[in-house]
């Protein structure tokens, strides 16, 4: 990956809620990765089996198609998107 | 009652009759119960792939839940094929497998896999049992889940001290209701009456949704002219005089030329495979979309939609119905320009007149479509004979037509035909594969001996992969690499080891009476029909191209002479 193309890529927060189940994270993280995004940040806690997951992620395709992707997903409850930023190569993890 | 006890009751209570399975160490405490329970009947194939693809072909040949057992590591990753197949073509299914013990997991124990892990990508949902409380709520919401929205498998992954442990837990799960359909049907409707070129593209979400007659009620009534995904084929039916065939990559001529041509397309049940578009920048390049679907994800996924509908196909189906009876459709010029396509750009299969001369393809499949009774299952496997049966045989409903649309699953035909006629007992069924998928699956010769099962198998064997031989020839210079399958076995005598009788044809004389002899005889047969290993599909359009470029043999004849002129 070069710093230029990263430049140009953008980057969006999500936040998610979904039952902690087993293999919870790692559906969630396949799903990303297979429909053409890159986890850059991620953070998680976890209450009364539901997980509350942060992301910070990039890709170039639309991130509705993702956001329709993970919301069809079982154990998610919840899918928020804040307004998308063009990332900064800094950023990447 | 133990785990394994919970999950013969749910399958009692689920009215679910028949699945498919192969046992082992860990999936035993099952097959153990299954000694005890009479009513639910186990069907053993001969491999685990086999089982998820005779549950596939029993799901959709009879719009019920698909079922498929086994056991852990190499059992359950055996599956993965035939499950990954029903994912890409949501077909419902509940995939059951046995686990190391809850102890060893993490161990590398024998026959330990990660499936819950590895399979991720190609279910529905998939759960990993802990205890044998949480199983009967499992089992409740897998089996909804499989078979509602969008269908799709389910894994539950079940660790053999689960299937032993005992409980009293009683079922509990409670399904969510669906979202209510978005009020765009209105606008849909009278974006329908604007139009002037407007074009019905159904696909497998119709009969995924048992919205058959709705669909057909629909296509009555509107009298738009249509066109059908390999899916979807069979949607309207073998007398609609509205059809185009189907379109894309190996669809016809008049059903690309009108995609080309319209104004707007009334998208159900499809999700614009690329297969099916092609290159989607030369894709319908005119028209508006309406796009119907019971998964919202698939919007805008491939192409913007104008307007788009997720809801239950039946229920919108009947509001267009009713709203397109009051005020019909005023298109007759476009209806009278689509039929004449019609007449000159569908599939025509030209029958051979010299007797002697080789079997074709698509006169061989013609030839079956006149013989072969009305309420025959074909179950195909991948490659050319796949798309001369979607181009020539005419299906007059979708269950009759099993195909591998999405994963393209070589070996998918003979499991699926074992499958379907489980499912229909009184039917015809019929396996049409080609010398390199029935290789694939062969070893379920024997479950078809087995169980007695009346199923015909047809082998159109050229002696080589067809397809790819094809696509080396039109697109890679005629670089012929690895396609070479010359060495086959005897398949009449491969038939025969399974107690199987058998035939060969390889003339045109004989092609009538071949399929005739199978269709009467009285129990399972196979004809092996031996085809030209030159012979193509016809049309094509180059794989990333546009279906406006599509090449047909004529096309492609005249651009050789040229170049050899020059």
């Amino acid at each position: 990956m070069t710093t230029e193309s990263n430049c140009e890529t953008p980057s969006y927060d999500i936040t998610c809620r979904m039952s902690h189940e087993a293999a919870a994270l790692e559906r969630l993280c396949q799903v990303v990765r297979v429909r053409g995004f890159r986890i850059a940040q991620m953070a998680v806690d976890s209450a009364d089996g539901t997980l509350n997951i942060a992301l910070t992620i990039q890709g170039k395709r639309p991130v509705a198609m993702l956001q329709s992707q993970l919301e069809k997903l079982h154990t998610v409850a919840e899918v928020k998107f804040a307004a998308p930023v063009v990332a900064a190569a800094s950023r990447i993890a | 009652m133990n785990g394994a006890q919970h999950i013969l009751q749910a399958f009692h209570h689920h009215n679910i009759e028949t699945v498919f399975g192969y046992p082992g160490g860990c999936i035993m405490p099952l097959y153990d119960a299954l000694v005890d329970d009479v009513s639910v009947e186990h069907v053993l194939c001969r491999h685990e792939q086999g089982c998820a693809l005779a549950a596939d072909g029993y799901a959709r040949a009879s719009g019920k839940l698909g079922v498929c057992i086994a056991t852990s590591g190499p059992g359950a990753t055996n599956l993965i094929t035939g499950v990954a197949n029903a994912y890409q073509d949501s077909i419902p299914m509940l995939v059951i497998t046995g686990q190391v013990p809850s102890a060893l997991i993490g161990t590398d124990a024998f026959q330990e896999t990660d499936v819950l892990g590895m399979t991720l990508g190609i279910v529905k949902h998939s759960y990993l049992a802990e205890s044998a409380d949480e199983l009967p709520g499992i089992l409740e919401e897998a089996i909804e889940l499989a078979q509602s929205g969008r269908p799709g498998p389910v894994w539950i992954d079940i660790p053999k001290d689960v299937l032993l442990a005992e409980t009293s837990a009683a079922p509990a799960y409670a399904p969510a209701q669906p979202k209510a359909t978005r009020p765009e049907l209105t606008c849909a409707i009278a974006m329908l009456r604007d139009a002037r070129k407007p074009l019905l593209y159904s696909g497998g979400g119709i009969s995924l949704a048992h919205a058959e007659d709705s669909f057909r009620e629909f296509a009555k009534c509107s009298e738009l002219p249509a066109v059908v995904t390999l899916k979807g084929i069979g949607n309207a039916g073998k007398h609609s005089a509205h059809n185009l065939g189907m379109l894309g990559m190996h669809g016809s001529r008049a059903a690309n030329r009108a995609v080309d041509e319209c104004d707007l397309l009334l998208v159900i049940g499809a999700r614009m495979d690329d297969r099916a578009t092609g290159k989607l920048d030369g894709f319908a390049p005119n028209a508006k979309t309406i796009h119907i679907d019971a998964d919202a994800s698939e919007f805008n996924k491939l192409r913007n939609a104008d307007i788009a509908i997720r809801g239950d196909l039946n229920t919108i189906l009947k509001e267009l119905t009713q709203a397109i009876r009051d005020t019909p459709l005023a298109i007759n010029d476009w209806r009278k320009q689509c039929q004449t396509w019609r007449t000159t750009g569908g599939f025509q299969a030209a029958d051979n007149e010299e007797p002697l001369a080789p079997i074709t393809g698509p006169a061989f499949i013609s030839q079956l479509s006149r013989t072969a009774p009305d309420d025959t299952i074909i179950a195909c496997d991948v490659g050319q004979h796949q798309m001369w049966v979607a181009q020539h045989y005419q299906f007059d409903r979708p269950r009759h037509h099993l195909t591998s649309g999405g994963l393209g699953t070589m070996g998918f035909g003979l499991p699926a035909a074992i499958g379907a006629q489980f499912a229909n007992r009184n039917s015809t069924v019929i396996n049409v594969t080609g010398d390199g998928s029935f290789m694939m699956n062969a070893q379920e010769l024997a479950t078809i001996r087995r169980y007695n099962l009346p199923v015909k198998l047809i082998i159109m064997d050229n002696q080589c992969l067809g397809m790819v031989r094809q696509q080396q020839e039109l697109f890679y210079n005629n670089r012929e690499s690895h396609i070479n399958l010359d060495d086959n076995p005897d398949f009449v005598a491969m038939a025969r080891a399974f107690d199987i009788p058998a035939l060969k044809i390889d003339r045109t004389d004989q092609v009538r009476r071949g399929i005739e002899t199978i269709l009467a005889y009285n129990g399972p047969m196979l004809l092996h029909v031996a085809i030209a290993r030159e012979e193509n599909v016809w049309p094509i359009v180059k794989p990333g191209g546009s279906n406006k470029e599509m090449i047909d043999e004529t096309r492609r004849t005249a651009a050789d002479k040229k170049e050899k002129i020059a």
